[in-house]
């Protein structure tokens, strides 16, 4: 694959969205009176996806990943964020089991799983509508 | 499922990259395919099958039909 103007318009989008997930970050940490550390975030935000880019410009695979253009890539990206979804769901029940064991209510790990199973239920729903 | 996309390819004297760039895939994946390692989709099969100026059934072989 080449590095199109396509791939580019991906490298840029790549860039704002962790900029923008970085400054979601900084209002965050501001909003609870650490100015200081949500600048750390934006700044690990911002390298994080800048080094994506970079490494996108040697590697076959890292730029499949960020246009999606590739069937196999994305056959490969569609598994790895299952195998990544069970790592999820593991570590979600282990943190409800430990809150219960522990005397808590099993919050916030009670409503992360219900909002996957949720998700779940609906991309069911509408990918067997789709066919 | 075996194929014949690396003897029609080398006939035509293409490196890996000019078919993934013919098809508008990876190497990577071109790769894949010769090898057996990745069974691609139908239009994929078929854009290959095309490029080659053959079939599907042609280029691709299941082992068990």
């Amino acid at each position: 694959m080449q590095i199109t103007s396509r791939t580019n318009r991906y490298y840029w989008i790549t860039v704002a969205t962790g900029t923008a997930i970085g400054l979601v970050y900084l209002i965050g940490f501001a909003a609870g009176g650490k100015p200081m550390l949500g600048l750390g975030a934006l700044a690990v935000m911002v390298v994080f996806t800048g080094a994506l880019v970079l490494i996108g410009r040697r590697s076959e695979t890292v730029r499949g990943l960020l246009d999606h253009r590739d069937e196999r890539i994305s056959a490969i990206d569609l598994r790895a964020t299952a195998v990544t979804a069970l790592a999820m769901i593991a570590a979600i029940l282990a943190g409800f089991v430990v809150s219960v064991a522990r005397g808590g209510s099993g919050w916030p790990y009670d409503m992360i799983g219900f909002v996957g199973g949720l998700a779940y239920v609906a991309a069911v729903i509408f990918f067997r509508a789709r066919g | 499922m075996r194929n014949d996309v690396r003897d029609r390819r080398t006939a035509k004297g293409l490196a890996q990259g000019e078919l993934a760039r013919e098809l508008d895939v990876s190497r990577q994946t071109i790769n894949s395919i010769e090898t057996g390692r990745y069974t691609p989709s139908l239009p994929l099969a078929m854009a290959i099958a095309r490029f080659f100026g053959t079939t599907v059934e042609e280029v691709f072989h299941a082992d068990h039909v």
